[in-house]
């Protein structure tokens, strides 16, 4: 296989997949929701996406319709789970994944049923090679990346930001604050859901095709080993998390083909991935990177402030 | 036509099986305070013994469930003080003690995978079929129904009438006065986890051999048996035997009810996920209030 292409591959899966722990991150890490459902909107971003490009829209209404019906079904599971323990939130968002992911098997007028569809590509441009395609599918992810990004992060830094972190280390204060926490754990979730429709919108399209098979709970919990691994409540955290998580999926794939080894690999993967979150959870509960401070013009100023009374003084 | 009696009988047989497999959950998640997701790959590491135990070695069923029984609980306890207890004594949150159980559970799945390969395997051990009455009913499914009842009154006796039930009672309702009243409280919860443990190897060997054997066994059905332990009560062992049946009976019923509306089978899961949501949503505490806390 072409080495170059095989990198190129690897980098679209990181976009993709860094969209989805960007997402969870969001929930997660700052507004401290336990998504075990994450695939469900993964899911529904991804169909979303194979049945109105079959109607012939183009691909950026796809994208943005497939973020939208994620981010409903994300309110629309909000409404009852937030009145739930963490737990129970947990196990019911889990359960909704699963009759999701039974529907679209069942249903064969819907998708196709177990079998799935095709789907197009976003763009397609005339006569282009592997690479170009694979370059061409870079580009748009990254774009879609650098958005959820850019919102992450300008939302990490916001009073709407700082408010949802206080709910997620004490309810009660934050509440008695003013901060309404039904209303910020519903908007976590909505936007959380819509990244992760759009990036299941962008999944469907780069492998052509969307299958009940694609859609198991092992999605959600790669993403969470991501969001774990690098570092929850920061945005780069959560994409260092991706990279890493795909990263080491392709060295194992690599290994297979040229070491010989007792144990079938596959398996092996995810020994290890669980050896990994469970180390982690122990000796580094924080992640690689630390929650991020919060960055604002204010506390800029602040800082700088300080500094030149302190350089004039000297 | 459908043969009701066949449909409650099946209600019957697939509730003592939820029964079996949700006793251990309903206890380690009422005392632990969190879901073990890994419950479903006791159920698997349960089922392979099994296999090994009846089929490889030929030494019959009866010896396989002990065997499974004693091998996953021991396998329950070293996973609780291995992984469970340190990260609760490191403080982690609840969230973090769910994902740790999902990354156990992984461990745990492909290590069999590993060990005994992906392909299915089946008990080949024939279970005489035959009709009483308007039934089908095949030996499994005695054995099954006999298990459960067994398991019922052994239970029901352990936390009524012994010292380590009334102690696990107690540290599950209040850990803190049992702590202060003399009790061992970590060792009740490791005896809890081993019984727990050691009968979702029971479930999984009965699940394997009616169906098949292969490492999603008891993921395909953990999120019944989580429907079970939520419904009844977290760590409600009464509640638990009442949802079981209900569970059992939703689900059987509602394979008539699917395939009268023309809709595909392959929902039967789906109803108790279903279930599983409405009581989250509408009565998260379960039929607890129905039975005496235990």
């Amino acid at each position: 296989m072409d080495p170059l292409l095989y990198v190129f591959d690897l980098i679209v899966f990181i976009g993709i997949f860094g969209i989805v722990s960007l997402s969870l991150n969001l929930e997660f890490g700052f507004a401290g929701l336990a998504n075990f459902g994450k695939v469900a909107f993964f899911l529904i971003g991804a169909y979303t996406y194979a049945l109105l490009s079959q109607i012939g829209l183009p691909f950026y209404l796809c994208l943005i319709a497939g973020g939208l019906i994620s981010a409903i079904f994300g309110l629309l599971v909000s409404l009852p789970a937030l009145r739930l323990r963490a737990d129970y939130l947990a196990i019911a968002v889990l359960a909704f994944g699963e009759i999701l992911r039974l529907i679209v098997k069942s249903e064969d007028w819907l998708a196709g049923g177990d079998w799935g569809i095709t789907v197009s590509s976003a763009i397609s441009l005339a006569g282009a090679s592997h690479r170009v395609d694979a370059l061409v599918n870079i580009a748009l992810v990254y774009f879609c990346l650098f958005i959820c990004f850019t919102v992450a992060q300008l939302l990490a830094n916001s009073p709407y930001g700082r408010a949802m972190r206080a709910i997620r280390e004490d309810e009660i204060a934050a509440e008695t604050l003013g901060k309404s926490r039904a209303k910020f754990k519903a908007q976590a979730l909505m936007l959380g859901s819509a990244m992760a429709g759009v990036a299941g919108g962008l999944y469907a399209q780069y492998l052509h095709c969307v299958l009940p098979g694609m859609f198991m709970p092992m999605i959600t919990f790669t993403v969470w080993i991501m969001v774990l691994l690098g570092g929850p409540a920061n945005n780069w955290g959560a994409l260092l998390g991706a990279a890493l998580v795909e990263i080491f999926d392709r060295g194992t794939n690599i290994v297979k083909d040229y070491f010989v080894l007792p144990i079938d690999p596959s398996n092996l993967q995810y020994i290890l991935f669980g050896a990994l979150i469970i180390f982690v959870l122990l000796y580094r509960p924080h992640g690689l990177l630390k929650e991020s401070s919060i960055k604002t013009k204010a506390l800029r100023l602040a800082y700088n402030g300080r500094r030149s009374i302190k350089n004039k003084r000297s | 036509m459908v043969n009701w009696a066949q449909v409650i009988f099946n209600s019957g047989v697939t509730g003592s099986l939820y029964l079996i497999g949700a006793v251990g959950l309903t206890l380690t998640y009422g005392l632990s305070k969190f879901p073990n997701f890994a419950h479903a790959e006791f159920m698997t590491l349960g089922a392979y013994i099994g296999y090994f135990v009846a089929e490889q070695l030929g030494l019959g069923l009866p010896l396989a469930l002990l065997v499974a029984f004693l091998i996953a609980g021991l396998v329950g306890v070293l996973c609780y003080r291995g992984i469970f207890q340190p990260l609760a004594k490191r403080g982690a949150s609840i969230i973090h003690l769910m994902v740790a159980s999902i990354a156990l559970g992984f461990i745990l799945r492909h290590s069999i995978g590993a060990a005994w390969t992906w392909k299915p395997l089946y008990f080949t051990a024939t279970w005489s079929a035959f009709d009483a009455g308007p039934l089908r009913i095949t030996g499994l499914w005695l054995w099954l129904i006999f298990a459960a009842l067994v398991l019922s009154l052994a239970m029901h006796f352990l936390l009524m009438n012994t010292k380590i039930g009334k102690a696990i009672r107690a540290s599950s309702s209040n850990p803190e006065l049992a702590l202060a009243s003399g009790i061992n409280v970590d060792r009740v919860i490791w005896i809890t986890w081993f019984i727990g443990a050691g009968l979702a190897a029971v479930a999984g060997i009965f699940r394997g051999a009616d169906t098949q054997i292969w490492p999603m066994t008891g993921w395909d059905i953990i999120l019944p048996i989580f429907a079970v332990a939520i419904l009844g009560g977290i760590g409600n062992f009464y509640g638990a035997i009442a949802a079981a049946f209900i569970i059992g009976l939703a689900e059987n019923i509602g394979v008539v009810g699917l395939i009268a509306l023309g809709l595909s089978t392959t929902y039967r899961t789906g109803i108790a996920f279903l279930i599983l949501i409405i009581t989250l949503i509408v009565r998260p505490q379960g039929l607890a209030m129905l039975f005496r806390r235990a």
